[in-house]
């Protein structure tokens, strides 16, 4: 595995593509965050003097993870985009070709994008995590681990785009395609979400069957769901008119569209003519 | 040993059979030439052979073993297009090639200078001309010595003193020991490096075995007299004589097994039955006209 992953980092230690995404991303969590933070701190506790909500900040110990993790999300199509690119880039270049002709067996080929997959979500969970705390310690609170389990949910929205990101190169093969194919089935899958969640209303409004939203259960929706806003005065009105939620299950029905992303990647490597 | 074995291997690409059931095995050291016209299967055969594509049907074997990639290791191969990251220079491609291959880079001024690509190993790929990139190719064919090589059209888009180099370098490696699969639909390139060959016509395979018994090709003499029956008629009553056959021009075409044919022999024979010939020409049959033969 550390002759594959070196291979892989002779392709990218060169190619400038990489180095102006990692920073634009780098530079993009903070920068998102920063516009949240001070949107709150100049623009919404300003207008709030009268004190007719309770003050809420975002970035406080306790919210930092949450907030962090949720603004970062998305953005989270940069990373994916980028690894649309290093993959697809064998395609166009027929080095995946040269690649198996060299030596690689077919499951080392598409097991190291795996990889370098799971290396960017374990980078930008890192990043993530450090930015969480930058700004949290910024707020002037006191340092804390609650909700830190955001953190982990960030995690695995971050692998489910980037899983899907490697299961759309190897089936579509074209950077531009892959690219454009993501962002339509985004939004197509946000659509019937949006649909499944007024049914799922109503299921429970008539029926009385509470099933959670099931917009939720859906492949890229699975781990977005997880990941919301901190509970906050504003939020909280909207909130009780939606039914309750069941992270855990849809955390595992993320987790089995993880696996549904790679099967569906190996067996098209593995199985069809290069 | 046998390098490879090939054994009843098919390839369908939908309805189109690029592959039809084809068996042959390469001894090792042999010049093992693929030869055929466009379309008749050659790549197909290599890419299942380096498992870019996947048999419909059949299998084979490297070094008597079941195909792995360890196996591909040890196999310098060129297919039909150089494929290359556009975005690196030649020697940092070289050192991705050397880092699947297992080989360290300690081999990569070796193999750019038998090219003649030490000048431009820091420039792009997406620099380099078709010539080049070529050159690169075969470059990244040879890193670690291999002591097999697949060649797929080796001097496609080289020029003439490339194509001479190549040429030249492939019997080198012969010399050497090696064993090289090629790849050709030019007949006088099978002719002039090959010592085995396998000729493919439209998926199926026509003939394989050495290049001497595969094109040993009759003696053939043009003959031509005034009285052209008498002359076919004394023809056939000559010893050794394969085949006779009326051309037009009033030429007679007679066949004698490959080295037999003697001139004077036949010109005495005519003389000696009343026929004075005005024309006696040696001429071995073209590899050509041997390969419409075989593939029409």
């Amino acid at each position: 595995m550390k002759e594959l992953l070196k291979t892989e980092w002779l392709k990218l230690k060169d190619y400038n593509v990489f180095k102006i995404i990692v920073i634009l991303f780098a530079v993009g969590v903070i920068g998102a965050n920063y516009v949240v933070y001070i949107f709150n701190k100049k623009v919404i506790q300003a207008a709030n003097t009268g004190g007719l909500v309770p003050s809420f900040g975002p970035y406080n110990f306790d919210h930092t993870w949450q907030t962090t993790s949720y603004v970062t999300g998305f953005i989270l199509l940069i990373p994916a985009f980028l690894l649309i690119i290093l993959a697809t880039n064998e395609y166009t270049y027929k080095t995946h070709r040269q690649n198996i002709i060299d030596g690689q067996s077919r499951r080392e080929f598409i097991w190291v994008k795996m990889m370098v997959a799971l290396i960017f979500t374990l980078a930008s969970t890192i990043w993530v995590f450090l930015t969480a705390l930058t700004f949290g310690l910024f707020s002037g609170t006191s340092f804390s681990f609650n909700g830190f389990a955001h953190i982990g949910f960030f995690f695995l929205k971050a692998l489910s785009y980037n899983l899907f990101a490697i299961m759309l190169s190897v089936w579509i093969r074209r950077t531009g395609f892959a690219i454009g194919l993501f962002f339509i089935y985004l939004g197509a899958e946000n659509i019937l979400s949006q649909l499944l969640d007024v049914w799922s209303v109503q299921l429970r409004n008539d029926e009385g069957v509470n099933l959670g939203a099931l917009g939720n259960y859906l492949p890229m929706n699975a781990s977005d769901g997880l990941l919301t806003f901190p509970d906050n005065p504003m939020k909280t009105i909207t909130a009780s008119a939606m039914p309750t939620d069941y992270p855990w299950i849809v955390a595992a029905f993320a987790v089995l569209y993880l696996y549904v992303f790679f099967r569906i990647s190996m067996n098209k490597v593995l199985n069809t003519d290069l | 040993m046998e390098v490879l074995k090939v054994e009843s291997l098919s390839k369908d690409y939908g309805r189109i059979k690029a592959l039809k059931g084809v068996s042959f095995s390469v001894p090792e050291g042999v010049v093992f030439g693929v030869l055929g016209p466009n379309g008749s299967g050659k790549t197909t055969l290599l890419g299942i052979i380096v498992d870019i594509l996947k048999p419909t049907s059949g299998s084979f074997s490297l070094f008597g073993e079941k195909p792995e990639a360890r196996h591909r290791k040890k196999i310098g191969t060129l297919l039909e297009t150089p494929n290359f990251y556009h975005y690196l220079t030649g020697e940092q491609n070289l050192l991705i090639n050397a880092s699947i291959k297992g080989r360290g880079s300690n081999d990569i001024d070796r193999v750019l200078k038998l090219v003649n690509l030490d000048t431009r190993r820091h420039s792009k790929f997406s620099t380099y001309s078709l010539g080049m990139k070529q050159r690169l190719a075969i470059a990244a064919a040879m890193l670690g010595n291999p002591d097999i090589l697949l060649f797929d059209e080796p001097t496609n888009g080289l020029d003439p003193v490339g194509i001479a180099e190549i040429r030249s370098l492939i019997k080198e490696l012969h010399q050497q020991g090696k064993t090289i699969i090629m790849a050709s639909h030019l007949l006088d390139e099978v002719e002039k490096v090959c010592t085995h060959v396998a000729v493919l016509k439209k998926g199926d395979l026509i003939v394989h075995g050495n290049v001497d018994e595969i094109f040993s090709t009759n003696d053939m003499v043009e003959l031509a007299a005034t009285n052209k029956s008498t002359l076919v008629s004394v023809l056939n009553s000559l010893s050794g004589i394969v085949n006779v056959k009326e051309e037009e021009n009033g030429i007679v075409i007679a066949s004698f097994p490959k080295g037999t044919a003697d001139l004077a022999n036949i010109n005495k024979h005519c003389f000696e039955n009343g026929v004075v010939l005005n024309k006696l020409n040696l001429k071995r049959q073209s590899l050509e006209s041997k390969f419409f033969e075989l593939t029409n």
